[in-house]
């Protein structure tokens, strides 16, 4: 930490450096002392309206907030003292007073901070026998976000974000006393592609997703960070699922997506349509091997394989350049396109190794980049120029064809990709999920989708990001790199490399 | 009645006026401090005279005004604080209507010293019905060369601005009166920083009461000393005295700093009426811990309140008669921070309520001894422990009441 300057304080007993500018509850962080909160949140200026990560800090008469207190050298930190633990029952008792406690049927129960802390910090009895206020507990504010305003502890992340992140300022809060709340102006909704953020920093199950919303319960869901493949950002997510209970046994569903933690590419927050990439995830997959000649037949791997093997190397070595062509795309990863270039350009030196991606779009000013593709250049650091095929100079020469990934469509209509398919005599495709090319292929592989390999993206700043896998894939079903590390076996290409298969 | 006691506000309703105030000798104060004073000079005169905030909070206002950094190329501001909500106090609206001028005149001055180009006043919005009268003085002020560009022919300006609150108590607090300028919702910031670094649009920014500034041009017209001499050292000058309740003179009464709160009620105010003895006294607005009637002889200062155990705050003196029983008093005080909690940090929004429900359901005669106890471990959990003064200003009050006057409620309970 070069140039900048640390200041010595110490927090509990423990002596403690911490950069100068650090607020006290980061420094605690630093020395592995958690300080309960609400509402602040790193992204964002304290607001110290939740009252609930008060410390003492020595000379100093009333209790002083951790979140905005900043460290000096020589400061003495309390965070235990009977005084404290008393300031934390406070506080918690006060906002359980109104809490509507249908912890039961709430999403945000098991990762609620409320319930945390009271568990951490509270185990009182509840003396609040008054009337509870009535509120409105299923608030449409936008893009299928429900705001339960009983539960809502008003610590104004939510506010905050849309002012300070997103610009758009969508909510604000409206009453004043008991009586306020958060709220819409004039009822215009949440409208901006990060909404999902909300659900992510509310602290309690204030603002919840429809697409979450009595699914599942939060201590099933096994967590998997990965890296979001829907464009060139690369922004940390975690995603989400249940195997097995209580689903039926080998059942597996992803339930969401949410933002991971990366101050290098997205800070704490990621697009709309990052976080919608958890239908790709479980709906609409292959997920067996099927030949089109005997839809309902069985085919393993092995043997699929060695079909396309036996085609491939079924034409003369010099005239497999004009009569074999690949499709690939910029969603494979770093090591399977290192494979394919291994394969097809080396090893069969194919000058037709064609890229179809996903279109690009626009780009939105702040995460979501206009390409759609997490690797674009991944794929020029393997060696490969991508251009997209030409259907007609396919249809004239190509007797093997090999497309991974099902973006022809959006480039080509389906009725011209027939076309040039028909006179084709061996098409192959690998693809995630189901869709309208299957009925043109010989044989349609299932693959694994981005999260559900490990692998290595290069995002458009140039940062190589290396990410294990998130979730399992559909049973049977493998990644590219498997299926072309078993192709080049087949081909007897394979020196050094996997030996799957 | 000696001519200091009618200083701040003149007894004829007809004399508000830039003429009127010309006569009483108006605007020299200014004139000298703009023409012939250095501004740091104008400061430490304020400072030794000793005047302390008559908003509540009883900051000396020289020093605050010496807080303000001088370099740096951000604008300053001056916000005058007459957004006078707190219960049991209307002098503030009296100097408004009855003597703008001089509200205006010790703005002048105040501004000149701290090197300040623009001016707020910012006016509860009950008060709306004076605003007529507060910006014909403004105008006219404007009109005769003593705001505006070139105040006294010097290079000092000094542009007014009159804002109206839209009727909400937390706007006193210093820097929600602040946020409410700015066209924010009216809500406390988190301090530090202060005010004086970072206050109105982010630029240093000082903040008084009206009362406060009122008291400017008699300190700088004829010294500190002259003010010294009617009050007490650390507390110099008079304080204007809300008189309000069971008293038979109820009205406003400007008496030298450390008055006892006995002479007060009995000799100023008349006493109780005929038949009524004095169950309470609330000394300095709303906010102030009571006083039972044999904590009386406390002078008023700030000072000494303190030790009694209440303050003197805005110095609304609340008379409260033994026909009024103490539950009556504890609801409408509760009932009024729970209206006026701002909402925005935990133990003040839920605290004031939660209060107020258990204070509801005692006066409907459904209350039993524990609600005292809890009342006050309620109380507890918000004092010191919010983002602004009025979690105190909530749970001091109560906390007095409720212990104070544990008997009477008790036995109210069993009955």
């Amino acid at each position: 930490m070069s140039g900048t300057k640390t200041v010595g304080l110490k927090i509990d007993g423990q002596t403690v450096q911490a950069p100068e500018g650090t607020i006290v509850l980061k420094a605690a962080e630093l020395a592995g002392i958690s300080i309960p909160h609400f509402c602040y949140h790193p992204a964002f200026e304290a607001e110290g309206n939740c009252r609930m990560c008060l410390v003492e800090v020595e000379g100093l008469p009333k209790l002083e907030l951790a979140c905005s207190t900043v460290v000096k050298e020589g400061m003495i930190v309390r965070t235990s003292t009977p005084r404290i633990l008393q300031a934390r029952k406070d506080v918690l008792e006060f906002l359980l007073a109104e809490h509507p406690l249908d912890c039961p049927i709430c999403d945000k129960a098991g990762e609620c901070k409320l319930q945390e802390y009271y568990d951490r910090h509270g185990l009182f009895a509840g003396r609040f026998v008054e009337a509870k206020e009535k509120r409105d507990k299923k608030v449409a504010i936008g893009k299928g976000l429900l705001l339960d305003r009983e539960r809502c502890i008003l610590c104004t992340r939510c506010v905050r974000f849309l002012r300070k992140v997103t610009g758009t300022g969508e909510l604000g809060v409206f009453e004043r006393g008991v009586r306020a709340e958060i709220g819409t102006y004039d009822g215009v909704p949440v409208g901006n592609n990060y909404s999902g953020n909300l659900v992510d920093i509310c602290p309690v199950g204030a603002i919840t997703d429809a697409d979450f919303r009595f699914k599942t319960r939060a201590w099933f869901l096994k967590k998997g960070p990965t890296v979001c493949p829907r464009c060139g950002r690369g922004c940390a997510v975690v995603v989400e699922s249940v195997s097995g209970y209580p689903l039926e046994e080998k059942q597996r569903r992803v339930f969401r997506i949410r933002a991971g933690e990366n101050p290098a590419v997205n800070g704490w927050w990621i697009c709309d349509l990052g976080r919608a990439g958890r239908r790709d995830i479980d709906e609409n997959r292959q997920v067996r091997i099927t030949r089109k000649s005997a839809p309902e037949e069985k085919v393993s791997r092995e043997a699929a394989i060695e079909e396309i093997a036996g085609r491939i190397l079924g034409i003369p070595q010099a005239q497999r350049g004009a009569r074999i062509a690949v499709v690939l795309n910029s969603l494979l990863t770093c090591e399977e396109l290192a494979l394919a270039e291994k394969v097809f350009a080396k090893g069969l030196g194919l000058p037709g190794v064609y890229f179809a991606d996903p279109m690009p779009g626009e780009a939105d000013g702040f995460l979501l980049t206009g390409e759609r593709v997490p690797n674009a250049r991944g794929v020029l650091e393997a060696g490969f120029s991508p251009r997209l095929p030409n259907l007609d100079a396919l249809a004239a020469s190509v007797e093997v064809l090999l497309v991974f990934g099902s973006y022809l469509l959006e480039h080509f209509s389906e009725e011209a990709i027939s076309r040039a398919l028909a006179g084709i005599p061996s098409k192959f495709l690998f693809s995630a999920c189901a869709g309208p090319l299957d009925r043109l292929a010989d044989f349609v592989f299932p693959v694994a989708l981005p999260a559900e390999k490990s692998g290595t993206y290069i995002n458009v700043d140039g940062l190589r990001q290396t990410f294990g896998r998130a979730v399992e894939p559909p049973p049977g079903v493998v990644s590219e790199r498997e299926i072309l590390g078993c192709l080049a076996n087949g081909l007897g290409l394979n020196r050094g490399g996997p030996d799957a298969c | 009645m000696s001519e200091d006691a009618v200083r701040l506000i003149p007894a004829d309703d007809s004399s508000w006026g830039l003429e009127a105030y010309l006569r009483r000798g108006g605007y020299e104060a200014a004139r000298k401090a703009v023409t012939s004073m250095a501004p740091q000079d104008v400061i430490a005169e304020v400072r030794r005279a000793g005047i302390r905030g008559r908003g509540g909070a009883g900051f000396p206002a020289g020093l605050k005004w010496s807080f303000v950094p001088q370099r740096g190329t951000a604008p300053r501001y001056l916000c005058v604080n007459a957004d006078e909500g707190e219960p049991g106090t209307f002098k503030d609206r009296a100097i408004l209507v009855r003597n703008p001028h001089q509200l205006l005149e010790g703005m002048i001055i105040a501004a000149f010293g701290v090197g300040i180009g623009k001016a707020f006043i910012y006016v509860r919005g009950e008060y709306d019905r004076i605003a007529g009268r507060l910006g014909e003085a403004v105008a006219e002020a404007r009109a005769q060369g003593f705001l505006g560009r070139e105040v006294f022919g010097t290079e000092f300006g000094l542009d007014v601005v009159v804002h109206f609150g839209a009727g909400a108590y937390i706007c006193g607090e210093e820097t929600a009166l602040l946020e409410s300028i700015e066209g924010r919702r009216g809500q406390p910031r988190l301090k530090p920083p202060f005010p004086a670094v970072v206050g109105l649009f982010r630029s240093p920014t000082v903040i008084n009461n009206v009362e406060t500034l009122a008291n400017i041009p008699s300190i700088i017209g004829r010294g500190a000393d002259w003010f010294l001499a009617r009050g007490l050292p650390k507390d110099g000058g008079t304080r204007i005295f809300s008189v309000s309740g069971a008293v038979r003179r109820p009205g406003l009464y400007e008496l030298p700093v450390g008055t006892p709160l006995r002479t007060i009620i009995e000799t100023h105010a008349g006493g109780p009426p005929e038949g009524v003895a004095i169950k309470a006294v609330v000394p300095g607005g709303l906010s102030a811990p009571v006083l039972r009637p044999d904590e009386l002889d406390v002078p008023m200062d700030f000072d000494s309140l303190s030790r009694a155990g209440s303050m003197l705050g805005s110095a609304g003196v609340i008379v409260i008669g033994d026909r009024t029983p103490i539950i009556e008093v504890l609801k409408v005080t509760a009932r009024f921070y729970a209206r006026e909690s701002c909402g925005q940090c935990t133990p003040c929004r839920l605290g004031t309520s939660w209060i107020h429900k258990i204070v509801s359901r005692m006066a409907e005669g459904r209350g039993w001894p524990a609600d005292i106890d809890l009342i006050r471990d309620l109380a507890d959990g918000m004092k010191g422990q919010t983002l602004c003064p009025m979690g105190d200003a909530a749970a001091l009050p109560i906390q007095a009441l409720v212990s104070k006057f544990r008997g009477e409620l008790e036995q109210a309970m069993s009955q």
